[in-house]
């Protein structure tokens, strides 16, 4: 996303009295972060930030915050920041009824792709002292204590990002900065998925048990997922029943990562947040981008689009068609 | 002998191989290219160090598994009269020698904090102290730390060689080895040839020049006081709070956070009684049979993680902070809670933090 922070702020300042908090940014620890912000009162406003760094999804916050609603709030609207993965989330809390649409004002912004800070660190060579990083053009521009590199864009930002369809949010009730161009078709092939489907079965059982092998059961794909929604009642954790023994063995952490990927089927939006917190680097989106693909073709849905729709597996209909 | 060793950057598999016939050595390596994630992998010969990045995971696991077989169990039945039936235990150790090599001065710190809890109370833990006891540390001269970094704000820094056996020092074409402990010294004389005069002195020099650095701007010590001043504060721990998703990520990469869980793992007539990692930022930690929850919110999940780092543990165990200061929470951190920050405002006023 190219900086819309004074962009933003300004237009906040318009409507905040309207509102009982916004969500949205502000800098984090160092150069190379954002954090998500909760604006609660006017001083706030300045301390807002949005630009390529801003990568939570904020609509997460939604429904799992124990702080968002405050009773005393007059029904005033709760104000949130969304680019355009972030905006289908939005749309499927909305057709999931976890969140009304009368109830948020929703800010999107169009965005070009944020950056996936790992990706950073790998291309510059010293990665422990970055103080800057800005997005010009189709360039990245890190300037570190040893100077100032270029890089092209692609090279930095995230993989949802690379594959983006949706770069414009879906709904919003105020849009800051222009529309920007998809990079693919909205029926294109999915890369990622194609070219693990390309490997044989054998390596491909191999790329996973690779993959899986280093999951460390944090949960943080769970609960940073905006739909992951069961909260304390997951399988995982539950004792009563006990789905899951404490084992960190492939059984475990294969069971955790499909039942996480079918409860996400026809409904996860690739924002690719539970991807971009896993901290040891399993490409955990790419269960579900697979699944989506597998919906799109046999029941032609795609989720997070349409706040009217019913996701295709939350309904039964006697005259399915495609299966 | 001095009690060091130089050892040629392309001797170094050398050593290693020479070292993994004694003992089981974990080393930092690149566990996946594709994201950079390294953490502590036991060595084989072809297996390469990685000294020069950070690990996003700590050693923790190699004294405290993330599950531990505590014992085995099986049920006999007595075939005379079948409802009746006996429990057979088998004791469970995994405890050969160890050696861990290229772990920086926090991640040998932070076994300081399990030693407090683990041997130094009423109670002993016999499988951690089994493993305390077999175990020797080579740890690396840390000469990179990054934006996270905030050791010597607990009282370390990067050349802190608390609990290390060996020291090993990053020089001009490889590594000057120094030992610390009787251990460490005897492994290290057995280990190679002593360096030159003037790579010993290129070591000492590095040594004392990273000894001066300063990582981390404040001091995060004597905090404990603030801290139940601001326990009632909802508003503070809301506005510090607020970004959490309340993963466990900070508790798991922390080589300080020790609380774990005990279940049984059983199938049929036999089973295991293990222990697990738990966290503080879940749910269940905390909640009761009966089905109340002392910790309901993040906020209160939050505030005891701080609260035990900067207040209870000090206050407990002569002042000693149980954060090392290596920056993984900070590092990991889905939504980038900075500990440092939460622990600096606790002090209520511009005046209380002068």
């Amino acid at each position: 996303m190219d900086d819309k922070t004074n962009a933003l702020r300004e237009h906040v300042k318009g409507i905040f009295s309207n509102l009982e908090l916004v969500l949205g940014w502000e800098p984090g620890y160092d150069p190379l972060h954002t954090r998500p912000f909760y604006v609660r009162t006017e001083s706030d406003i300045d301390r807002l930030t949005a630009n390529c760094l801003s990568v939570h999804n904020l609509t997460r916050y939604l429904a799992k915050s124990m702080n968002a609603v405050d009773p005393a709030a007059d029904g005033r609207k709760i104000g949130v920041c969304v680019k355009g993965c972030d905006s289908r989330s939005l749309v499927a809390l909305i057709q999931e009824k976890f969140v009304s649409r009368d109830r948020v004002y929703v800010i999107g912004l169009p965005c070009r792709g944020t950056l996936d800070a790992r990706r950073i660190r790998a291309l510059v060579p010293d990665p422990a002292r970055i103080r800057s990083v800005n997005a010009e053009g189709d360039e990245l521009v890190v300037e570190t204590d040893q100077g100032i590199s270029r890089f092209a864009l692609d090279r930095a930002i995230a993989r949802k990002c690379l594959q983006c369809r949706y770069p414009n949010p879906v709904i919003h009730d105020v849009l800051i900065g222009d529309p920007v161009t998809p990079r693919l078709k909205i029926d294109a092939e999915n890369p990622s998925v194609a070219a693990v489907e390309a490997l044989s079965l054998e390596d491909r059982l191999l790329f996973w048990e690779n993959q899986l092998d280093r999951c460390i059961r944090c949960f943080a794909c769970r609960n940073a997922c905006p739909l992951c929604v069961c909260q304390n009642h997951c399988i995982m954790e539950t004792r009563m029943p006990k789905w899951l023994t404490q084992y960190r063995n492939m059984n475990e952490k294969f069971m955790f990562h499909m039942i996480h990927a079918l409860h996400l089927a026809g409904r996860c939006t690739e924002c690719g947040e539970c991807e971009r917190v896993c901290p040891v680097g399993i490409p955990v989106a790419l269960i579900k981008e697979k699944i989506n693909a597998i919906i799109y073709e046999m029941l032609d849905y795609e989720s997070g689009i349409d706040p009217e729709a019913v996701p295709p597996l939350l309904t039964f209909s006697p005259k399915e068609t495609g299966i | 002998m001095s009690g060091k060793i130089y050892v040629a950057h392309d001797a170094l598999s050398g050593l290693l191989d020479d070292l993994s016939k004694k003992f089981r050595v974990w080393i930092p390596q690149m566990m996946d290219q594709a994201s950079g994630h390294i953490a502590f992998g036991v060595y084989a010969p072809g297996k390469k160090p990685e000294l020069t990045r950070r690990s996003r995971l700590s050693p923790k696991k190699i004294l405290f598994p993330s599950t531990d077989t505590l014992f085995k169990f099986t049920h006999v039945k007595d075939p005379k009269d079948p409802v009746r039936y006996t429990i057979d235990l088998k004791e469970s150790f995994d405890n050969g020698p160890t050696l861990v090599f290229g772990a920086r001065p926090c991640d040998t710190r932070g076994f300081q904090t399990f030693d407090q809890v683990f041997l130094k109370g009423q109670y002993k833990d016999v499988y951690y102290e089994r493993r305390r006891q077999n175990t020797l540390f080579a740890t690396l001269v840390c000469q990179d730390s990054d934006t996270a970094c905030f050791c010597s704000s607990v009282g370390s820094g990067p050349a802190d060689m608390t609990g290390s056996d060996m020291a090993v020092i990053p020089i001009e074409g490889g590594y000057v080895i120094e030992g610390l402990t009787d251990a460490g010294r005897k492994l290290v004389e057995a280990s190679g040839s002593a360096p030159s005069p003037e790579q010993a002195a290129e070591a000492e020099q590095i040594k004392q020049k990273t000894a001066a650095m300063k990582v981390g701007e404040d001091d995060l010590t004597g905090y404990a006081d603030d801290l139940t001043r601001r326990f009632t504060d909802m508003d503070f721990w809301r506005e510090q709070v607020s970004p959490c998703i309340t993963c466990g990520i900070c508790t798991w990469v922390c080589p300080t956070c020790y609380c774990f869980s005990i279940t049984d793992e059983a199938s049929g007539m036999s089973g295991e009684r293990m222990r697990s990692w738990d966290s503080c930022m879940f749910y269940l930690y905390t909640l009761e049979a009966r089905g109340h929850n002392p910790r309901p919110t993040k906020m209160e999940r939050y505030r005891n993680r701080v609260g035990h780092k900067f207040s209870y543990f000090p206050k407990k165990y002569d002042g000693m902070v149980s954060c090392c200061g290596c920056g993984r929470c900070i590092r990991t951190c889905p939504v980038s809670i900075d500990i440092r920050k939460v622990v600096k405002e606790l002090k209520e006023t511009a005046d209380d933090r002068a």
